[in-house]
């Protein structure tokens, strides 16, 4: 029975594949060995036999068309050896190098070469270039050793030896002092019999070091001066030179010392890694975590538009929809069981006794203001103004027992531990140092830009490197004193282009006298311009007076005032100083523009301006 | 890869030149053409002498074990601690070595080998001068080895028949734990061999012995089985005596512990072998029994002494399940913790099984494994001893008892607890049994080595000593 007809009885679905496709490409897989009978016999799902046919597979094509290449028991030298040792190995005869034409030429040549690589021993043997050895330096001469190389401690003949050594090791120092072992000469013995033969001795491989390095490095000196040495020279010399075998024995000492160490030992060493390990994971993970931080703290201020929120409607507005967010998530979360009684409850029957517990709620996520708001008449709603009324009622309780329960601080202990007493807080968390830095940003960008040029010019940073409660405070004076100085500028600039407005009517007005004079008769000019002239005289001096006290009070409110409370009385001085600049500047208005008016339209425009700047000023005087 | 096209010679730093490695030991001796990975000629070093028709006859290979030929004596050429002692006989039982299956006789002249000629010719006599020209070595270089003990004279005697009696046209003599580091593939390492005779540890660097550092003890594989004769002397249901299989001619199955029925051959005293013919089947016999029951207790700690959960090492072992063994007259017997103690006394030697007849004096502590391991570390220098720590290579036949590797390493972690200890002991009984033949056969093959050989010319220059310079 064929899975199909299993599937068929018990409803099941047909596999993914269509039934027809799968047959056929069962059908063409019949493997080689098998008749189509007993394939047939096989049905749909072969047995896992492998049926694999043992016949010769034969060679690849591609290899037919090889070329036999005879291998062949060759004999070789090793160009390593001086000995000329002649060994045999196998190898791959070489082919006859052209493909001859004549089959005569071809078996002459062939057997020409395979005479000759038979007979020919390699000369060239692969592995010889591997017969490298250690660079020594190069052996003294009997003066040379004399004159340099003589030591107490070492004989000429002992330090032959250990060059000896060295070379035959290849500077394996640790061979070499194991294998060193330095008889003193017998005909020495002999012929010293009366004096000092020294005991055989035990020499380090410290010793050895030392004076190899000596030998080598002095050798290396004398072949070419350190002068001309090349660098690589130079450091081995350096290097050579700078050997200390008293380092060197303390450092194995400390070495011997940490092989043996007991188990106990081992056991501390990696306690004590392992805490290393541990504190550094930790240093690295607050690290991390205070680089967040940081990243969090500088996103950028919100701007958005709080001008809906200023009026109270728009506040009682802000405080429902807060409440409804409030409300939701409550009923979301069906956790609590005071939650979960509060949520069903319409707003209005929420009992008192639930309030503070619903206040400390909502303060999580809503900003604090929602029960100072509530306390504004008119815009909450009775329940809630209740609510707010009995947390208010509890809070006051508790502030009342808090402050029998702690006691009063001193000013200078609040000053010491930094106790502040707030008014009113505002919502939310908000730092001191944005605060100092939105001072610094005022309504338009061409007053920000002058401000932080002030800034500049004071050397004060525009953001505040250490914003402390008093260095913001003095900061907040200080930018209050620059936009004063900035403000008594400006007005500054402006008298000082009326001015140059005046005095450019002026002549252009004298000039007309002029030419009314030379059109009429010449004395009525002089008659004009007499009137005139002392007018325009009156009217500079009446500028220049208000506008040095203008500048006199910029000068008072930018000078730094460490006394503080005095702020508010140089910018009295400062706005009454720019009243009096106005003041005479309209008056002088006047009478010019009652002159233009006698004189033309020409200077309408200026006029205009001149009358916009102070049209307070100019009523109250036509009154 | 085409596995007919062989791979270039660079890649794998090989040149056959059909060299043999020798590798003698004390109980077998080993040879094979360098470059296989197993000596194809293994023997036995001992060898049989016996008279027959007045003339001194002798026997190699494994014929020795074969038939108790009336008078035949078993000798051994080499010494206990691993040097040879009778040069004569070291030569004959090395030269069967390789001329039984490796070199053989060589196809002489057609026209001269007397095989095409009629019987009563004169040429048999110029043939047998012409064979006696015909060395056996004639042409292969000859690799041996030696132990790190080795002295002088021994090494030049060596070279001395290989060169002279052999013929061989190059010779090299390397070290026994060169070459077993060799073949774990490293050219520093501390070698620890355990034999038949002999326990040793070769601190190699680079390729060199350093031999200060070398140690060796007596306690190989004969200190073993003599511990086996002890223990079973003392053995408590009743002492077991060994007998060898050819005194044997019927058995019957027993229970275990009940005393063996068996029917005995025995042998007229003047027809019978000599009594160390029964001690090397003994041997044999012992053998088969180490490789089955005996077992090294892997620690921590002694057997004596108490475990980490504060349990005695002693009862833990009692605990574990026994091993039954049958001797070839059918006794047989379960071993519980006396399997463990045989062994023992290689890492403690107070657990020594005290034997007054025995042919080893009772070991001191200095002959134990982790005592001469310590010792032979002490004689390098401080700056190696990590690195040699961590490239332990374990070989000898003696080595395969069982959780002997695991005990190795626990003394080492015990004894050096800071620097990493790695013990590399191949699994397989191949490797592990001719891990100096291996080493050497992978040597012989190198083609960089072929610039070391000691060439027939070099050695008639300078002599035998040439040896002393050249195999360092």
């Amino acid at each position: 029975m064929a899975a199909a007809d299993v599937r068929d009885m018990l409803d099941l679905p047909a596999e993914g594949q269509p039934r027809p496709l799968k047959k056929q490409k069962v059908t063409e897989k019949r493997p080689e060995g098998i008749t189509r009978e007993l394939f047939a016999l096989l049905g749909e799902r072969a047995p896992p036999i492998a049926i694999n046919e043992n016949r010769y597979k034969g060679r690849p094509k591609w290899m037919s068309k090889l070329r036999v290449r005879p291998w062949r028991m060759a004999p070789f030298e090793n160009g390593a050896r001086s000995d000329g040792l002649v060994l045999r190995h196998w190898q791959r005869q070489n082919e006859p190098a052209k493909p001859a034409l004549e089959g005569s030429e071809m078996d002459v040549d062939g057997t020409k070469d395979e005479k000759d690589t038979s007979e020919a021993v390699e000369k060239d043997y692969m592995f010889a270039k591997y017969n490298v050895r250690a660079r020594v330096p190069n052996r003294y001469t009997d003066e040379e050793y004399n004159r340099h190389l003589k030591s107490d401690d070492w004989t000429r003949q002992e330090t032959d030896y250990l060059m000896d050594l060295v070379e035959e090791y290849d500077l394996r120092w640790v061979v070499v002092a194991d294998r060193y072992d330095y008889q003193p000469h017998p005909v020495d013995a002999e012929t010293n019999t009366s004096a000092l033969v020294p005991a055989k001795r035990f020499r380090t491989m410290e010793q050895m070091k030392a004076r190899y390095y000596f030998i080598a490095a002095s050798m290396l000196a004398l072949e070419h001066p350190p002068s001309e040495m090349s660098e690589a020279e130079f450091d081995l010399h350096e290097k050579m030179m700078k050997f200390d075998p008293e380092r060197e024995r303390s450092r194995k000492e400390l070495a011997a010392l940490q092989l043996n160490r007991t188990a106990d030992e081992v056991r501390e060493e990696s306690i004590l890694l392992e805490e290393l390990k541990r504190i550094t994971a930790n240093e690295q993970e607050f690290i991390t975590e205070r680089r967040e931080l940081y990243s969090r703290l500088e996103v950028p201020i919100s701007v958005g538009n709080t001008t809906m929120y200023q009026s109270s409607q728009g506040l009682s507005q802000l405080l429902q929809t807060l409440l409804q967010a409030d409300k939701s998530k409550k009923r979301r979360s069906i956790l609590g069981p005071e939650s979960a009684a509060a949520a069903p409850s319409p707003a209005g029957q929420t009992p008192a006794s639930n309030a503070p517990g619903s206040a400390r709620d909502s303060r999580a996520d809503t900003p604090n203001t929602s029960a100072p708001a509530t306390t504004t008449p008119a815009s909450a709603a009775p329940t809630n103004k209740k609510a707010a009324a009995a947390a208010a009622a509890a809070a006051a309780a508790a502030t009342k027992e808090a402050e029998k329960t702690v006691k009063t601080l001193t000013t200078a202990e609040e000053a010491k531990y930094g106790v502040q007493h707030h008014e009113r807080l505002a919502p939310g968390v908000q730092f001191r140092s944005d605060r100092a830095q939105k001072l610094t940003q005022a309504k338009s960008n061409v007053q920000t830009q002058k401000l932080a040029a002030a800034l500049a010019e004071l050397a004060v940073p525009l953001r505040l490197t250490m914003p402390t409660e008093r260095v913001c405070k003095e900061f907040e004076k200080l930018i209050h004193s620059v936009n004063l100085l900035l403000d008594a500028r400006k007005v500054a600039e402006k008298v000082e282009s009326e001015i140059r407005v005046l005095e450019a009517a002026k002549e252009e007005r004298e000039r007309r006298t002029k030419e009314a004079q030379e059109k009429t008769t010449p004395s009525t000019t002089t008659a004009t311009t007499s009137s005139t002239k002392p007018e325009v005289k009156s009217e500079l001096h009446e500028e220049d007076q208000p506008l040095i006290s203008a500048e006199a009070a910029a000068e008072a409110a930018t000078a730094p005032d460490p006394n503080g409370p005095s702020t508010a009385a140089p910018s009295a001085v400062a706005t009454e100083g720019a009243d009096a600049a106005e003041k005479p500047a309209s008056a002088s208005a006047g009478p010019a523009a009652s002159a233009e008016g006698q004189e033309g339209t020409s200077h309408k425009r200026s006029a205009s301006v001149l009358s916009n700047s102070s049209d307070k000023s100019n009523k109250r005087q036509r009154k | 890869m085409n596995p007919s096209i062989p791979p270039s010679t660079a890649e794998y730093g090989g040149d056959e030149v059909s060299a043999i490695v020798l590798d003698p030991g004390y109980s077998t001796t080993r040879a094979g053409f360098a470059g296989e990975d197993t000596p194809k000629s293994l023997i036995p070093t001992y060898y049989g002498k016996y008279t027959y028709d007045g003339q001194e006859k002798l026997i190699f290979g494994d014929d020795v074990f074969v038939t108790p030929r009336p008078g035949l004596s078993i000798h051994n050429p080499m010494g206990r601690d691993g040097i040879v002692e009778d040069w004569d006989m070291a030569e004959k039982v090395w030269e069967y070595s390789f001329t039984s299956r490796l070199t053989g006789p060589k196809p002489g002249n057609p026209l001269q080998n007397g095989l095409n000629d009629t019987a009563d010719s004169e040429l048999p006599t110029e043939m047998e001068g012409v064979e006696t020209e015909e060395k056996p070595l004639a042409d292969s270089p000859l690799l041996m080895s030696e132990p790190g003990w080795n002295p002088t004279k021994a090494r030049e005697k060596t070279i001395e028949i290989a060169m002279e009696k052999w013929g061989t046209p190059a010779f090299y003599l390397a070290r026994n734990g060169v070459l077993a580091a060799f073949a774990a593939g490293k050219a520093s390492a501390l070698v620890i061999d355990i034999g038949a005779s002999n326990l040793s540890i070769t601190p190699v660097h680079d390729g060199m012995i350093l031999k200060r550092g070398v140690q060796h003890s007596p306690l190989g594989g004969e200190y073993i089985s003599s511990q086996l004769r002890a223990l079973f002397k003392a053995n408590t249901p009743q002492p077991i005596s060994i007998t060898p299989h050819y005194l044997i001619s019927s058995k019957v199955a027993v229970d275990a512990g009940q005393p063996a029925q068996a029917k005995y051959r025995t042998f007229p005293p003047e027809k019978g072998p000599d009594p160390s013919y029964r001690t090397l089947l003994e041997e044999r016999t012992l053998c088969e029994f180490k490789e089955c029951v005996v077992q090294v207790w892997p620690g921590p700690n002694k057997l004596s002494a108490t475990g980490p959960n504060g349990v005695l090492n002693e009862d833990l072992a009692k605990a574990s399940p026994g091993r039954p063994f049958e001797f070839p007259d059918g006794y047989n017997q379960v071993f519980g913790v006396d399997r463990y103690r045989v062994v023992e006394s290689l890492f403690d030697a107070k657990a020594a099984i005290p034997d007054s007849e025995s042919a080893f004096s009772p070991p001191t502590q200095v002959q134990t494994v982790p005592e001469l391991i310590k010792n032979a570390l002490n004689g390098v220098d401080v700056d190696v001893r990590p690195h040699l720590l961590a490239n332990v290579v374990v070989t000898g036949a003696s080595s395969l008892l069982y959780g002997f590797t695991d005990r190795l390493n626990q003394e080492l972690m015990q004894m050096y607890p800071g620097p990493r200890v790695r013990i590399s002991a191949p699994g397989n009984t191949a490797e592990r049994k001719f891990g100096s033949w291996i080493g050497g056969s992978i040597l012989a093959s190198l083609g960089t080595f072929h610039q070391l050989w000691i060439s027939k010319k070099e050695f008639e220059e300078h002599g035998p000593n040439i040896v002393e310079k050249r195999c360092k």
